[in-house]
């Protein structure tokens, strides 16, 4: 039981920031980023080169996984959400696309077997009859700690409060003064940087393979869907619910099942209640 | 000079036209009023002065060309816009509402939210009110309140007692004269109430399928037999 409890809090953070640079998208420039996947195979493959083929520090390797993801978020922004003036649909096919490309890219760079990355933080922590490495510890802390700064940038910023009246109305938003083009590209890069660190913390928690784009893309998407618009709390509280579904079904019923109840609940949400739990406009 | 000069200003959204050869002046110090019916394209000459509609002639703020210059930039140097609707950010409360109209007058946001809250009052009891909870009038509030966060010169107010009760209607209209008098606000109001329209403007246009027919002050219109079968039924 308490390996369930720890089990899933630590793996329903890790979602939450997995699902947030999503979420983020999605609220300012409703459109569904399907290649927002490959940010965090973009992240932990870049976070892999550093530390493991250059052997350099830790903490360079996650200062250039975030590089790498700002830049391919201001690059998706730039090269294809603007020139196609973010029309829904063909922002999702085109990016759709987009992550088989660099999945492509990934697999003639990094070749396709999957590769085990050295934890974060090594150690082993014995809590109550359960097991906790440090490494998901520190993911789970560190995905609180950025989604907290994230809550506290978006409410208390100008940027931050730019964002969430771009997410809200458009033509409010630029006659106060805000430049929503900027202030898309400015998400584009944010949500690049929180699917970069995700999947450097992802990775350590799995293993880097040139197709582990799909799964948190899963993760991303079932967690608009259900928690409707995204807001921070609701990303967090859809996060938990996902979280511990996973954990109780896999540790419960059958460890093959994992990702398939995550994929029910999407198409249960569809149908019952199109706006999700918490459908509102809200970040 | 003329704080802003509308010279012969078109309007199109695609093919379609909603705005003709327009031409006014609005005086520094002055309040101006468009009036006219639905569809008149009052709401097209306010977009169109903040850049958000395609346009030719021309739109000048003391001087200088507003014509290709986004949202941003325009309210940047000088003007507020309170629009039709509001376009409030329903979900944000209204203290957040305002500190969002501040975003380029940074430096004057104390000053400006003080003196919004001394102009309505009751917006500093609700201040941490989501908008979405509001009635039509107080949202109404924010949304003039809002405008005066980005330190205007010239105020744009569209259509601001739609949908609202005469009492609030006549409190909307002490602000905007207060801030007018005061402060020596300039201010621009598009109405389709005429009367709300002609008790506070020193001139009024008029406003018909995009044309500009009549303009003059509020008792040269209020004489003019003409305006009064067509508004009146006189």
């Amino acid at each position: 039981m308490s390996q369930i409890l720890i089990q899933g809090l630590l793996l329903s953070g890790l979602y939450a920031l997995i699902a947030i640079g999503f979420t983020l998208i999605f609220s300012v420039g409703r459109v569904l980023n399907l290649a927002y996947g490959a940010y965090l195979m973009l992240g932990g493959y870049a976070y892999f080169w550093v530390v493991q083929t250059m052997h350099m520090p830790k903490l360079l390797g996650i200062l250039v996984a975030i590089g790498v993801g700002v830049l391919a978020g201001l690059l998706k922004h730039r090269l294809i959400v603007k020139p196609l003036k973010s029309d829904p649909v063909a922002v999702e096919i085109a990016t759709l696309i987009l992550a088989v490309v660099i999945q492509a890219g990934v697999v003639l760079v990094f070749n396709d077997s999957a590769k085990i990355m050295h934890p974060i933080v090594n150690g082993v922590w014995r809590v109550g009859g359960a097991t906790v490495t440090y490494n998901i510890l520190t993911a789970t802390i560190a995905s609180w700690v950025i989604l907290i700064g994230l809550y506290y940038f978006v409410r208390k910023t100008h940027v931050g409060r730019a964002i969430s009246a771009v997410s809200m109305d458009v033509k409010g938003a630029a006659i106060s003064g805000i430049n929503p083009d900027r202030i898309n590209m400015i998400t584009w890069g944010l949500s690049g940087a929180l699917g970069a660190i995700a999947g450097v913390f992802f990775a350590s928690y799995t293993q880097l393979s040139p197709s582990m784009w799909v799964a948190p893309l899963i993760i991303a998407v079932a967690v608009v869907i259900v928690g409707g618009i995204g807001s921070i709390i609701g990303t967090l509280i859809v996060a938990h619910i996902i979280g511990f579904m996973e954990i109780i079904s896999t540790t419960l019923v059958a460890a093959e099942l994992r990702g398939v109840f995550t994929m029910l609940l999407i198409i249960v949400v569809l149908v019952m209640m199109p706006k999700g739990l918490f459908g509102r406009g809200e970040l | 000079m003329a704080l802003l000069e509308i010279d012969n200003l078109s309007a199109f959204y695609g093919r379609a036209q909603s705005l003709h050869n327009v031409s006014f002046n609005v005086g520094k110090g002055e309040i101006v009023a468009v009036i006219g019916t639905n569809g008149a394209g009052k709401s097209t000459l306010m977009d169109s002065i903040m850049g958000m509609v395609k346009n030719t002639g021309a739109i000048r703020l003391e001087g200088q060309d507003l014509i290709g210059f986004d949202s941003s930039e325009i309210v940047k140097r000088g003007v507020g816009y309170a629009p039709e609707r509001a376009h409030l950010f329903p979900f944000m409360t209204v203290e957040d509402n305002l500190l969002v109209g501040g975003y380029t007058a940074r430096d004057d946001i104390g000053r400006n939210l003080a003196h919004v809250h001394e102009l309505f009052p009751v917006l500093k009891q609700r201040a941490t009110q989501e908008t979405a909870t509001q009635s039509g009038g107080e949202r109404q509030m924010v949304s003039v309140g809002r405008a005066l966060m980005t330190s205007p010169r010239l105020l744009l107010v569209d259509e601001p007692t739609i949908g609202l009760s005469p009492k609030v209607c006549s409190e909307i209209a002490a602000t905007l004269k207060r801030l007018n008098e005061e402060d020596g606000l300039t201010i621009l109001i598009t109405e389709q109430n005429i009367n709300f329209a002609m008790s506070l403007a020193t001139r009024v246009h008029v406003l018909e399928t995009g044309h500009l027919r009549i303009s003059g002050t509020p008792q040269e219109l209020a004489a003019d037999d003409a305006l009064n079968k067509a508004y009146f039924g006189g």
